[in-house]
């Protein structure tokens, strides 16, 4: 009997799930930037505003690497639905805090994928994943470093504008 | 496994049987065949995939405690699909373990094709 399903289709129906899960996830991350670029902007924080920008960005065109991953291995790609998004944000710090949080979540659950990948011995999945843990390592390490700045230059009297004049200088290299 | 029904051109293979139906593969159309609810449906990969998961969505058990006075009827119809089941509570229960054995099947014939045809020894 031939095995008409693998054929259709690459991944296992629990990888596509899960990537189809991780796909919301980077689109619900994309969402939360473009609302702290919104509230970093209204409370003039313009270097902030410009940096939450670009990692919305960022994280749509991994939603669009996901996605484009599960329909070129004959999978379902399914377009997620987005809700519950904050606006308003206590403080300056704690929009920092939750990018971070952002963060390490998206990390997480990428490394989930990859557990599930080594059970299933899906190295073709795992080799894709690859890209997008040298990715969040340099994700996790801006955000932290954004969030450090609070405690190195302190927020009392100009420090919330030198912190954020210096968001955008923060940058990530190997060496 | 068994080949079951040998026509001029179409070979079907049995992939899972229960008392209430059962499930053919047609290799020369990779297709399979439902014989379920008193008929014999065509379903090709994509239309096998979406029936599972309309079967699996329902709340069975949601299903038996409601106290409604409406008839549990489920309507499973499939998106660009030629066949639509309406089936009571007894019959989604069955058609639910035909497709769960169905899908360990087609799993366990993935594992022997692997291991007969596609993996160096």
């Amino acid at each position: 009997m031939k095995d008409i399903m693998r054929t259709k289709c690459l991944i296992s129906s629990d990888v596509e799930t899960l990537i189809n899960q991780q796909i919301k996830k980077e689109a619900y991350s994309s969402a939360v930037y473009l609302s702290m670029a919104s509230w970093c902007d209204r409370n003039g924080f313009d270097y902030s505003s410009d940096y939450f920008f670009k990692q919305a960005e960022e994280e749509r065109m991994h939603q669009l690497k996901f996605y484009k991953y599960v329909l070129d291995m004959g999978g379902v790609a399914i377009s997620p639905e987005i809700t519950n998004i904050k606006i308003e944000y206590n403080s300056f710090r704690e929009v920092y805090e939750e990018a971070l949080e952002q963060e390490v979540s998206v990390t997480q659950s990428i490394k989930n994928i990859a557990a599930r990948c080594h059970k299933e011995q899906d190295y073709v999945t795992l080799e894709f994943l690859n890209w997008f843990f040298k990715e969040q390592r340099e994700e996790e390490y801006k955000a932290r470093r954004a969030l450090e700045l609070f405690d190195v230059i302190g927020e009392e009297g100009t420090g919330r504008w030198e912190i954020d004049k210096h968001v955008g200088k923060i940058s990530y290299s190997e060496d | 496994m068994q080949d079951l029904i040998t026509l001029p051109s179409i070979t079907f293979s049995e992939v899972f049987s229960t008392k209430n139906g059962a499930i053919y593969q047609s290799d020369s159309e990779n297709c399979w065949y439902i014989d379920f609810a008193g008929k014999l449906a065509r379903f090709d990969y994509r239309n096998l995939l979406k029936l599972q998961k309309a079967v699996y969505q329902i709340d069975i058990e949601n299903l038996l405690l409601s106290s409604d006075k409406a008839p549990d009827l489920e309507i499973i119809f499939i998106c660009a699909c030629d066949h639509c089941y309406v089936l009571s509570l007894i019959q989604i229960i069955a058609i639910k373990e035909l497709l769960q054995g169905t899908f360990v099947m087609l799993e366990l014939n993935h594992i022997i094709y692997d291991r007969l045809h596609r993996i160096v020894a």
